[in-house]
């Protein structure tokens, strides 16, 4: 079991919030959706495992390279 | 007699030589999961290639009465060799041997390996392992005096940048002298766990600012995210495998053309899946890379500086075998604005194309430079204005391809308007001085004001501005010259390739390349 930290490579706005915690997701999944740019950019799962933390709600702003959620893999 | 007794003697010095540092250091070195030089040297070039020159330079021991007692090698082995057949200088530093300080080195054969490489015209690999070009403070005591510092044939480094394709590989702990060395190139690279780059290593550092890890303080994840490397590796066999396929698109030297690779794809290829590529909601991402990919010959794209300025993609491929330069935009970071650190990456990229007469492909989907406070600490607009700058002294054939944003000064950017290059649209092209989204508030203020639904108000506006920048539109005025079929992109720009090709011009570019 490894814990792997899912970052957010811009900076922007929590858009919508696509998983639970405890949900298991496979690499590439969406787990969260920011605004930046009037754009809407997935944060996708870099690894196939369970998510055991959701470090962001919907309208928070986001940093460039902030931990976004936890993945436990298996 | 004969000269066989000193034929022996050049061996048994050989034989001296290729021991390289002490049992114990060379030891150290494999334990670290690092290869020696000359493993190095065996491991990129094609086999039996290598050609050492001042194979037997390096600090001898004689008794009283002149016979040789011990040697310790020069720690910069250099030569020729071949790679896939073409003829490379490759120059390595010897970390088993004083730690690679240049101090150990007998500095004229580093200038030699330069010269060579620029005098005949051939591309340089530097195999970089080593300190400082200095060496310790210790020396002051040795020499008895200090000295004002000056680079060996930086005059040449600098040189051969405009003249001969140059990689550098830190393949250890390298700093100083050799950190300069090895990103004063046009490809650099960095093997993970065992690279790190730094001014200065951890010992000088934690006198200034507390105790530091090697890795820490310039491991590959820092320096390839800054763009001081291009990219990170995950083994050293990796790197001369990147190596190879970097050369693979470039000549020789400025003074030859790239040559054509292999003809191995169809040029009328049509990728069925480019007609949906780009989601109709403008709001939606999509990934640049799958459509990169489709466009040209299979499997021949090599994206160079993956972690660095990421809203902009850059890379070498092949159009039906004719090498040329990828630039493209990634929706997915800042929707593929040119940021600060894109802005530096496209610049030196074209540069790279300019100096090495590979024409560019611009796949645009560039909503601008990035917006924001940060955005301007970072001086993105002085950056930009220099990537605009290179653009317009590049002396390549160009097609642009807009995909779909092209806004504002940097979407300008997307090609040197002033000359006629090749330029298509796909139906999802979007263009102008700003997004709809981004300047609707601002420029119907006094109206949305008064308005008793403004809400209501802003999607009418929106809809009706919508209809105006359909691309059909711009095509009617000429201002685009032609709207294509996503699925015709590879056979068009195919076409550009091959008419393009004797268009390339040989010579050094009118601007000198800089790191």
């Amino acid at each position: 079991m490894a814990r792997k930290e899912v970052k957010s490579e811009v900076a922007g706005t929590v858009w919508l919030v696509e998983t639970k915690t405890g949900a298991s997701v496979q690499e590439d999944d969406t787990l969260i959706v920011l605004e930046s740019m009037k754009m809407e950019i997935p944060v996708d799962a870099p690894c196939a495992g369970t998510v055991v933390e959701i470090l962001v709600a919907k309208d928070d702003p986001v940093e460039e390279d902030q931990t976004v959620a936890i993945i436990e893999t298996s | 007699m004969s000269w066989e007794s000193a034929i022996e003697e050049l061996r048994h010095r050989e034989g001296l030589a290729h021991r390289m540092g002490e049992e114990v250091k060379v030891a150290r070195h494999r334990d670290a999961g690092k290869l020696t030089v000359r493993e190095r040297i065996d491991a990129l070039l094609d086999d039996g290639s290598f050609h050492e020159v001042g194979a037997i330079s390096g600090k001898a021991e004689y008794d009283k009465d002149g016979n040789l007692v011990d040697f310790r090698a020069s720690n910069f082995i250099m030569g020729r060799g071949k790679i896939d057949g073409r003829t490379m200088v490759v120059a390595g530093d010897d970390f088993t041997v004083r730690g690679g300080a240049a101090d150990a080195s007998i500095h004229e054969k580093q200038v030699y390996a330069e010269q060579m490489a620029n005098q005949f015209r051939l591309p340089i690999v530097r195999l970089i392992d080593g300190t400082g070009g200095g060496g310790s403070v210790k020396s002051l005591e040795i020499d008895g005096r200090t000295y004002v510092p000056a680079n060996p044939g930086w005059d040449w480094v600098v040189e051969n940048l405009s003249t001969v394709p140059v990689v550098g590989l830190a393949l250890g702990s390298v700093a100083g002298l050799g950190a300069a060395r090895a990103v004063t190139s046009h490809y650099s690279l960095m093997v993970k766990g065992i690279s790190q780059m730094f001014v200065a290593g951890p010992p000088v550092v934690a006198r200034v600012s507390g105790p530091i890890t090697k890795e820490e303080l310039g491991g590959s994840e820092i320096h390839t995210r800054n763009g001081a490397i291009d990219d990170e590796v995950e083994s050293e066999a990796e790197a001369f495998e990147r190596t190879a396929r970097f050369l693979s698109y470039l000549p020789s030297s400025v003074h030859e053309l790239p040559p054509r690779g292999p003809v191995t794809d169809d040029i009328n290829r049509r990728d069925e899946s480019l007609i949906s590529a780009v989601p109709t909601n403008k709001r939606k991402v999509y990934k640049m890379r799958k459509i990169i990919n489709s466009v040209v010959d299979q499997d021949s794209f090599f994206e160079i500086g993956r972690n660095n300025g990421k809203s902009a993609i850059t890379g070498l491929a092949r159009l039906d075998g004719w090498p040329v330069a990828i630039l493209a935009n990634d929706p997915y970071i800042y929707g593929g604005s040119w940021t600060a650190d894109a802005s530096h990456k496209v610049t030196r990229f074209v540069d790279l194309a300019n100096t090495f007469h590979l024409p560019v492909v611009h796949l645009v989907d560039n909503p601008g430079f990035l917006i924001g406070l940060e955005s301007e600490k970072a001086g993105t607009i002085r950056h930009g204005a220099r990537t605009l700058a290179a653009l317009y002294q590049a002396d390549v054939p160009w097609c642009s391809v807009l995909i779909r944003k092209a806004f504002g000064v940097a979407g300008a950017g997307h090609m040197n308007h002033s000359k006629l290059f090749y330029r298509y649209a796909w139906p999802s092209a979007d263009t102008g001085s700003l997004p709809i989204a981004g300047g609707l508030e601002a420029a119907y203020r006094a109206e949305l004001e008064a308005s008793d639904d403004p809400e209501a108000l802003l999607a009418e506006i929106e809809e009706r501005l919508t209809r105006v920048c359909s691309p059909f539109r711009t095509a009617e005025a000429f201002r685009v010259e032609e709207i294509i079929d996503p699925r015709d992109t590879r056979p068009l720009l195919c076409e550009f390739a091959n008419l393009a090709a004797p268009l390339r011009k040989t010579g050094p570019a009118s601007v000198p390349y800089r790191p």
